[in-house]
C-alpha cells in the first residue's frame, strides 16, 4: 500500500514538472475589472490586443462595479495573484501603494504626453504606479427630438448655469410629463461644478462654494424641471434608464453614458436623437471647464508576470489601445488630434459640431483630489448632501456641517 | 488503599473510558474545528488587532498604538472638551449606538406583541395552516427583494402614504428620505419580516400549554382575558425568554435591511454599528478602528445576554 502511494506521488511530480512548459507557450493575462461583460470598451480593448499580440490571452476577473474597491481590495489582502488591477478611484491606487500592492512601473522611454498631466495623480513620490487608459470628464446630453418638438434653442458649448436652469424650466412640460432636466443623486451630479475653476476642491475644507448649485437644484426642484431626489432614492431609478426613457430634455452626465447611448440606439432600447454639450459654467469661469476622473490599470506585486503586464497596460494608456477603447465612444485618456477623430467617427455619434465641439474641453479638474484624509471627507460631504437633498436641513445648515466636521476632522 | 493504588485502579478502568472519550470527541471535532476556525480564532484576533492601527496588506505594517483606537472612536478628546452630548450628537460612534439601541427598543416588543398576537390568532381559526404560510413566508422570502419592495411602497407617492393621506394624516415625504421616518422603515420592515417566524414558536409553545390548565381555568369561572393573563401568557415565558434573548443580538447585529434601503441615511439617521463597522473595515481600510468597534459591540451584546441570563429565573416556568 505504501509503495503503491510513493509510486503515485512519484508519477504526480513528474506530470506537474511536465507541465509547466506546455503552459509557457500560450500567455493568459488575468485582468481584475468591473462589469467586463457590459462594457463595450474592455470588449474592444481585448480584442485589439490579442490581434496585435498572438498567443497572449486577456482574461477578465468581473467584479460588480459598486463592489469594485471593497472586492479588490479584499482579494489583494488575499495574495491574489492576478496580473493587473483596474483603478475606479485615484484613492483606490493611492490605498493600495501605500498597502505594497502596486508593482512601480519604470516608464523610462515612455512617451506619457498624451496624458496631459493627469497622470501625476498616478504617481506617488515621483515613481508612477499606473498607467491612465481612460479619461472621462462630464457633459450635458440632451435630447434633441424633444428640443425640436418644443420648438426652443438647443444647447451650446458656452451657457451659464442660469441660463441652463432658464431653459430646463422652459421644456418642462407637467401635461406631458416632461422634465427639462435630470439629477443622478450622486453627489458630483449636483455640486460637483464647484471645481471646475481649477481653483476649488472638495478637499479645501470650505464648502460655501457648493451653496449656488445646491439652491440652483432646489429651484429646479421646486419648479417641477427635474424628478425629485427622494423619489430617485426609493426608487432607485438609474440615470440611464431614466434618460433613455425619452421624458428628459437635459442630463448632466459622464461622458461613458455616450457609449451607453449608442448601444442603447443601435439595441433599440431608446430610438431618439441627442447630442452633447459642454457643461454649463458658472460666471468667470471659462466656457468648456468640466471635472472628470480616470481610470487606468497598475500591475499586481505578487503577478509572476509583470513584464508581459507592463506590455499590456503600456499598449492600453497608448495610442493603439486609446484607439480601441475611442472605436465604442469611450473617451481614451491619451489625447491627441488622431484620437479625438476616430472618437468622433464612431457609429451612433452624433454627427452635428456642437457635440463634436464637446470632446475637446477647455479644463479638466479631478472630481476628488488626492488628499489626506479624502476617505473620511467624502463620508462627511456625502453624508450632509443626502439630509440637503432629502431637504432634511437647508443647503445653509447643510454647508455649515460639512465645514464644521471637516474641520474637526483635522484638530 | 494508598494514592498509587487508587491511581492504578483509575488507569485500568481507563482503557474503555478513553476510548469512549475518544469517540465523543470525535463525534465533537468537525463543529468544534468549525467553531475554532471561523469563530474563535477570528474574535482573537479582532480582539489584538484593535489595539493595533493596519491598513490592510503586508502584515509587517502592524503598528501598534495600544488603546489610541478606542480614543479616537469614543472622541475622547474632544468629549472632554465638549462633554458627554457630544459624543451622542456629533461622534459617529455616538450616533450609530444611539440609533441601534433605539432600533432594538423598539423592534424587540413589537416583533414579540405582534408574533404573539398572530400565533394566538392563528392558534385555532379556520384555515390556520393556509395563514400561517401566509405570515411565514416573508421569512423565507429573499432579503433585498423585501426591502426593494418595502422601499417602493414607502416612496412619497406610494401606497402605504396614500393609504395615511386618505386617513386625513398629512404626510407627503418618502419615508426612507426623512431623517425621523427612515429608521422607522427598517424597523417596519425588521418587524414585518420576522414576526412570522416568532410566530411558529409562539405556536409550538401554544400548543405545549397542558389543556386541564385551561378547563381548570374555566372551571373556576376566568374569562378569556383573565385566562390568557394568569394561564397562557405565565405558560409562555421561557419561549418569550428566549425569543427576546435571539431577538436582541439579531436587532444589534442589524445591516441588511440598513444597507439596502437607506445605506444609514439620510445623513446619519439610520447609521448602525455594524454599518459603522463596513464603513471603517472596507471603505475607510482602517481594520484597527474597525475591529475597536466590534469590540464595542461584542461588549453591549455580552452584558445584555447576561443581563437577559441573569432574569432567566423570572422566566421560568417553575
Amino acid at each position: 500500500m505504501k509503495k503503491m502511494l510513493s509510486v503515485l506521488l512519484a508519477v504526480m511530480l513528474m506530470m506537474s514538472l511536465l507541465a509547466v512548459p506546455a503552459l509557457a507557450e500560450d500567455q493568459v493575462l488575468t485582468v481584475v475589472t468591473w462589469d467586463a461583460t457590459t462594457t463595450p470598451y474592455l470588449i474592444a480593448q481585448k480584442d485589439a490586443f490579442e490581434a496585435s499580440h498572438p498567443g497572449v490571452t486577456i482574461e477578465y476577473v468581473d467584479v460588480a462595479s459598486q463592489d469594485y474597491a471593497v472586492k479588490a481590495t479584499t482579494m489583494l489582502e488575499g495574495g491574489d495573484t492576478s496580473d493587473i488591477f483596474m483603478i475606479k478611484e485615484i484613492d483606490n491606487l493611492i490605498n493600495w501603494q501605500a498597502q505594497g500592492f502596486a508593482a512601480p512601473l519604470d516608464t523610462n522611454g515612455y512617451d506619457m504626453s498624451g496624458f496631459v498631466g493627469t497622470e501625476v495623480n498616478y504617481a506617488v513620490d515621483g515613481v508612477q504606479y499606473a498607467i491612465p487608459f481612460r479619461s472621462d470628464f462630464w457633459v450635458l446630453f440632451y435630447n434633441k427630438d424633444l428640443f425640436d418638438a418644443a420648438g426652443v434653442e438647443l444647447p451650446t458649448n458656452d451657457m451659464t448655469w442660469d441660463q441652463y436652469a432658464e431653459l430646463a424650466k422652459k421644456m418642462t412640460d407637467k401635461d406631458k410629463g416632461i422634465y427639462g432636466t435630470h439629477y443622478h443623486t450622486w453627489l458630483s451630479a449636483v455640486v460637483n461644478w464647484a471645481v471646475c475653476d481649477g481653483v476649488n476642491t472638495l478637499a479645501d475644507k470650505n464648502y460655501d462654494d457648493l451653496l449656488y448649485f445646491y439652491k440652483l437644484y432646489q429651484d429646479l426642484e421646486d419648479s417641477g424641471a427635474c424628478m425629485s431626489y427622494a423619489d430617485l432614492k426609493a426608487a432607485g431609478l438609474h440615470y440611464s434608464a431614466a434618460f433613455a426613457n425619452g421624458n428628459i430634455a437635459m442630463l448632466p452626465m459622464g461622458y461613458w453614458y455616450v457609449s451607453t447611448l449608442i448601444g442603447y440606439n443601435q439595441d433599440g432600447t431608446c430610438n431618439f436623437n441627442w447630442g452633447i454639450t459642454a457643461v454649463p459654467h458658472a460666471e468667470g469661469v471659462a466656457a468648456g471647464s468640466s471635472f472628470g476622473n480616470l481610470t487606468g490599470a497598475m500591475i499586481n506585486a505578487k503577478s509572476e508576470k509583470k513584464d508581459l503586464a507592463w506590455e499590456y497596460i503600456s499598449w492600453l494608456g497608448g495610442v493603439e489601445g486609446a484607439k480601441a477603447t475611442a472605436s465604442v465612444g469611450a473617451r481614451p485618456a491619451w489625447v491627441s488630434e488622431e484620437v479625438a477623430a476616430s472618437m468622433s467617427s464612431v457609429e451612433g455619434f452624433p454627427a452635428d459640431e456642437t457635440s463634436k465641439g464637446a470632446l475637446l474641453p477647455a479644463a479638466v479638474a479631478m472630481e476628488w483630489p488626492v488628499a489626506e484624509k479624502v476617505a473620511d471627507i467624502k463620508t462627511i460631504v456625502n453624508e450632509e448632501h443626502s439630509m440637503i437633498m432629502a431637504r432634511e436641513i437647508t443647503p445653509e445648515e447643510g454647508i455649515e456641517e460639512m465645514n464644521e466636521r471637516v474641520a474637526e476632522l483635522f484638530e | 488503599m494508598s494514592q498509587s493504588e487508587v491511581r492504578k485502579v483509575r488507569y485500568r478502568m481507563g482503557k474503555l473510558e478513553r476510548k469512549n472519550t475518544l469517540v465523543a470527541y470525535s463525534f465533537l471535532a468537525p463543529n468544534f474545528i468549525g467553531f475554532a476556525v471561523f469563530t474563535l480564532v477570528p474574535v482573537i484576533c479582532a480582539i489584538a488587532l484593535s489595539l493595533f492601527e493596519w491598513n490592510g496588506g503586508d502584515i509587517s505594517k502592524l503598528k501598534f498604538v495600544g488603546l489610541d483606537n478606542y480614543a479616537t472612536i469614543f472622541a475622547t478628546k474632544k468629549v472632554a472638551e465638549k462633554g458627554l452630548a457630544y459624543f451622542f450628537n456629533r461622534a459617529d460612534l455616538g450616533i450609530a449606538l444611539k440609533n441601534t439601541v433605539y432600533y432594538t427598543v423598539v423592534t424587540v416588543p413589537l416583533t414579540i406583541i405582534c408574533a404573539l398576537a398572530l400565533a394566538l390568532l392563528l392558534n385555532k381559526i379556520r384555515g390556520a395552516v393556509f395563514f400561517r404560510t401566509v405570515f411565514f413566508f416573508p421569512y423565507v422570502s429573499s432579503m433585498v427583494a423585501i426591502c426593494v419592495c418595502w422601499s417602493f411602497m414607502l416612496m412619497k407617492d406610494g401606497p402605504v402614504n396614500q393609504i395615511i393621506m386618505a386617513l386625513g394624516i398629512n404626510f407627503n415625504k418618502g419615508w426612507t428620505a426623512d431623517s425621523t421616518m427612515a429608521i422607522w422603515s427598517i424597523i417596519l420592515v425588521s418587524v414585518w419580516r420576522n414576526m412570522g417566524y416568532y410566530m411558529v414558536l409562539y405556536l409550538a409553545a401554544l400548543q405545549g400549554i397542558p389543556r386541564e390548565l385551561m378547563e381548570a381555568a374555566t372551571v373556576d369561572g376566568a374569562n378569556k382575558w383573565q385566562q390568557f393573563w394568569h394561564v397562557t401568557l405565565p405558560q409562555l415565558k421561557p419561549t418569550t425568554f428566549f425569543v427576546s434573548v435571539m431577538m436582541v443580538i439579531s436587532c444589534f447585529k442589524i445591516y441588511d435591511v440598513v444597507a439596502i434601503m437607506t445605506d444609514g441615511g439620510p445623513g446619519r439617521a439610520t447609521k448602525m454599528l455594524v454599518t459603522y463597522i463596513y464603513d471603517e473595515a472596507f471603505i475607510k481600510v482602517r481594520y484597527g478602528q474597525a475591529s475597536a468597534i466590534s469590540m464595542v459591540l461584542l461588549v453591549i451584546v455580552l452584558l445584555v445576554t447576561i443581563i437577559q441570563f441573569g432574569s432567566e429565573k423570572k422566566f421560568s416556568n417553575d
